[in-house]
C-alpha cells in the first residue's frame, strides 16, 4: 500500500466510538471517542492527566496494560485495516513500522543496558530485514537526522551517557527509523527543560515535514498545541468535548471546559492579577455522572446537562459536545466570567 | 576493568585480615580445651604441659595469632591437632569435592530456577505461574535429607540407575564422577532453584512493567526478544547476587547432603573440626571460606559491570 494512494483516499486513521474500561470499573475511562486524521496532519489531543488521552494512544498501539479484564469496543481503521481486529502478529508488523510512538519519559523509555545505536537498529532489522551493518548505518543516519552531536560516537553509547534532550532525540530517531505514516507522541516534551522543549518541538515539526508522517500529539500544554497542531481535540474525563481546527479552537472556543483551559493559560508580559482556575475536580471513575461529565464544574450547567450531550458540528470541522453551544446565543461575553 | 579488579583485591586484604583476627579471638573464647582432649583419660600434667609447649599455646594470644597468620601467608595453616595432618592438605583434599558439588548444584538450580521464574513472571496469574509457585514452595519446604533418601530409594535401590553413594574425583573419571555427584547436586539444586525462581520472578515482574519494555513492544519486536533481550538482561542483577550468595552457602552448608551420599566434602571436615576443638582446622576453614566468599563477591561485582553499563563509570 503506497503512501501516495492513502493521502488522496480518505483518512489515514479513523477512530469510531472507542470505549475503554478496566475490569470492575463502573464507567468507561475512554467513552465513545471518535477521531479522524488525514495523512501528514497534526492532531493535538489536549486534556488534564487522567482524561484518557494516553490510554487512547496506547490502545491504538495495542500496548494497553492487560489486567485480567479489559473491555474495549469501537473501531480504529488505520490504512484501511481495523487495528482492533488485527492479530497480535499483524499488529507487531505495523508497530514501529507504519505506526510508531514516542513516550513521555526519555529517562526510562530507553533500555539502560543496550547501546542506543542498537536500540534504533533492532527496529530497522525487525521491519526491513536488513543486515546488521546496514541497520547500523541506518541508525547512524537517523541520529544525524535528529541532529544529535557526534552521532558516530553516540551509536555506541548507553542512554545514561546522554542528556534528557538527547535521549528524546534518540527516541524520535527510533520512532521515525522506518518512516511511519503515523507518529504518536505522548507528551514528548513534558519531562524536558523548557529550552530543550522548544528544540525538540522544532525538530519534530521539521522531521514531520520531511517525512510527511501524520502526528498525534498528546499534551496538556496549550503552548505546544498552538505551536504544533493543525487540529485540536479537547478531552475531558474520557470524552472528546470539543474538536476543530487549531485557529478556531483558540479564537472561538465553545465548550465551557475549553474556555476554562484557555483562560487558565498564563500570558507573557506583566502579570495581570490571578490566573483563572476551573473550580472543582474531575469526577472519580466510580462516581462518573450519567450525563455531561463536566456539568459539576460548569458555570453554565443547566437541567439539560443531566443527559450526555453528543458531539455536534457547529461549523466546518468544529464540533462541540455541549447542549448550550454555540455559547453566544446563551449569554454573550460569558467566556470572561468562567472563573 | 583491570583497575577495578586491582582496587577490589586491595580492599579484600584488610577484610580478610579482620576476619582472621575475629575468628582467631572468638575461638579462644570458646569453652573447651584441645589439649585436654588430646591428653587422654589420665590427664597427666606433664603431658599437658608438654602439649601446650609443643603447640605454643602458652604464648600470649597476639603472638599465637601472628604465628598463625604469618604461616598462613606462606601457605602453612598449621597442623590438625587431631589427625596431625597439615590443615592445608586437609582442605586441599576436601575443597575440590565440595566445589564440584556446589557448581553442579548451582547449574541445576539456574537451569531450573531462572527459566521458570521468567515464565512465571511473564504469565503472571496463569496456571503456569500457580504451578511454578506451588512447586517452588514445596521445593523450599521439603528437607534436603528427606529428598536425598527418597531419591536414593527410587533411583538407586529401585531402578538401579545411579550409584547410591561414593565419590570419584573428576580428574580420574569425569563421567563416573558426574554420575556419583548428580543426585546430591540435584537434591541441593532443587532447593536453590526454588529460591532462584522466586527472585527471578519478582525481578522480572518489575522489569516487565518498565517503560523500556513498552518501548521495545512499540517497536514491533517479538515477545521472545522483548523478554530475553530487553527484560531479562535488566533482571539479571538480583539473580547474580542471589546466585553468588547461594554458592557461598553451598560451600559450608552441604553437610547433611554430603553425609547422606557419603561424599568426602568440606562439610564433614567442618563439623568434625568444630566438635573436636581442632582450632587450626576451624581457623583454616573459616579463612578459606571467607576468601571464597570475597572472591565470589568480586566476581559478582565484575558481572554487574558487564550487565549494567551505568556501573562501569562509578569509581
Amino acid at each position: 500500500m503506497t503512501e501516495g494512494a492513502m493521502t488522496e483516499a480518505g483518512p489515514l486513521l479513523e477512530i469510531s466510538d472507542l470505549s475503554i474500561r478496566f475490569g470492575g470499573a463502573p464507567s468507561n475511562l475512554v467513552d465513545g471517542l471518535s477521531l479522524r486524521l488525514s495523512a501528514g496532519e497534526t492532531l493535538c489531543i489536549v486534556g488534564e492527566s487522567g482524561c484518557g488521552k494516553s490510554l487512547t494512544a496506547l490502545a491504538l498501539m495495542g500496548l494497553l496494560p492487560m489486567p485480567p479484564a479489559r473491555r474495549m469496543s469501537g473501531r480504529a481503521v488505520f490504512e484501511g485495516r481495523d487495528l482492533f481486529e488485527l492479530s497480535l502478529d499483524q499488529l507487531k508488523d505495523i508497530r514501529g513500522d507504519r505506526m510508531a510512538m514516542i513516550f513521555q519519559e526519555p529517562m526510562t523509555s530507553l533500555n539502560p543496558a543496550i547501546k542506543v545505536g542498537e536500540q534504533i537498529a533492532e527496529s530497522v532489522r525487525r521491519h526491513r530485514g536488513v543486515s546488521r551493518a546496514e541497520a547500523r548505518a541506518h541508525a547512524l543516519e537517523m541520529l544525524c537526522r535528529v541532529r544529535i552531536p557526534a552521532p558516530e560516537k553516540r551509536l555506541d553509547e548507553y542512554p545514561h551517557q546522554m542528556s534528557g534532550g538527547m535521549r528524546q532525540r534518540a527516541m524520535i530517531a527510533m520512532a521515525l527509523a522506518n518512516d511511519p505514516a503515523l507518529l504518536i507522541a505522548d507528551e514528548p516534551t513534558t519531562a524536558l527543560d523548557v529550552t530543550v522543549q522548544a528544540q525538540v518541538l522544532d525538530l519534530m515539526r521539521a522531521l514531520q515535514q520531511e517525512s510527511g508522517a501524520a502526528l498525534i500529539m498528546i499534551t496538556h500544554d496549550l503552548g505546544v498545541v498552538a505551536e504544533m497542531a493543525d487540529t485540536v481535540a479537547v478531552m475531558y474525563a474520557g470524552r472528546i468535548v470539543e474538536t476543530g481546527p487549531v485557529a478556531r479552537i483558540f479564537e472561538d472556543p465553545q465548550h465551557p471546559y475549553t474556555i476554562g483551559l484557555m483562560s487558565s493559560m498564563p500570558d507573557l508580559g506583566p502579570r495581570g492579577g490571578r490566573l483563572v482556575t476551573i473550580p472543582g475536580v474531575v469526577p472519580p471513575a466510580d462516581a462518573m455522572p450519567e450525563g455531561c461529565r463536566f456539568a459539576s464544574r460548569c458555570p453554565f450547567a443547566a437541567p439539560a446537562c443531566a443527559e450526555a450531550p453528543p458531539l455536534r458540528d457547529l461549523a466546518e470541522g468544529h464540533s462541540v459536545a455541549c447542549w448550550l453551544a454555540p455559547l453566544e446565543a446563551v449569554e454573550p461575553g460569558a467566556a470572561e466570567e468562567v472563573a | 576493568m583491570l583497575g577495578f579488579l586491582t582496587r577490589r583485591l586491595l580492599i579484600a586484604i584488610p577484610t580478610i585480615l579482620l576476619i582472621s583476627i575475629f575468628v582467631f579471638t572468638l575461638q579462644k573464647l570458646l569453652p573447651g580445651d584441645p589439649v585436654l582432649a588430646m591428653a587422654g583419660e589420665e590427664r597427666d600434667p606433664a603431658v599437658i604441659e608438654f602439649l601446650r609447649e609443643k603447640y605454643r599455646l602458652n604464648d600470649p594470644i597476639w603472638m599465637q595469632y601472628f604465628n598463625w597468620i604469618g604461616g598462613a601467608l606462606t601457605g602453612d595453616l598449621g597442623i590438625s591437632l587431631r589427625t596431625q595432618q597439615p590443615v592445608l592438605t586437609l582442605i586441599a583434599e576436601k575443597l575440590p569435592v565440595t566445589i564440584q558439588l556446589a557448581v553442579m548444584a548451582l547449574v541445576i538450580a539456574l537451569v531450573i530456577g531462572v527459566p521458570t521464574g521468567v515464565l512465571s513472571a511473564y504469565r503472571k496469574g496463569s496456571v503456569i505461574d500457580w504451578v511454578a509457585n506451588i512447586v517452588a514452595l514445596s521445593g523450599l519446604s521439603i528437607p534436603n535429607f528427606w529428598l536425598g533418601i527418597m531419591l536414593i530409594l527410587l533411583v538407586s535401590v529401585k531402578l538401579g540407575w545411579l550409584p547410591a553413594s561414593g565419590y570419584v574425583p573428576l580428574t580420574e573419571d569425569p563421567l563416573q564422577s558426574i554420575r556419583t555427584m548428580i543426585m546430591p547436586a540435584f537434591v541441593l539444586g532443587t532447593g536453590l532453584a526454588a529460591t532462584l525462581m522466586r527472585h527471578t520472578r519478582s525481578a522480572m515482574l518489575g522489569v516487565l512493567r518498565s517503560d523500556y519494555v513498552r518501548t521495545a513492544r512499540a517497536k514491533g519486536l517479538g515477545e521472545s526478544v522483548v523478554v530475553l533481550k530487553h527484560a531479562l538482561r535488566n533482571a539479571l542483577i538480583p539473580i547474580v547476587t542471589v546466585t553468588t550468595l547461594l554458592f557461598g552457602e553451598l560451600l559450608a552448608g552441604a553437610v547433611l547432603t554430603e553425609q547422606i551420599f557419603t561424599i568426602p566434602g568440606f562439610g564433614k571436615l567442618v563439623v568434625d573440626a568444630v566438635f573436636n576443638r581442632d582450632y587450626a582446622v576451624v581457623q583454616g576453614i573459616v579463612l578459606c571460606t571467607a576468601v571464597a566468599f570475597i572472591a565470589m563477591n568480586i566476581l559478582a561485582d565484575a558481572i554487574y559491570r558487564v550487565l549494567n553499563p551505568r556501573m562501569r563509570e562509578e569509581q
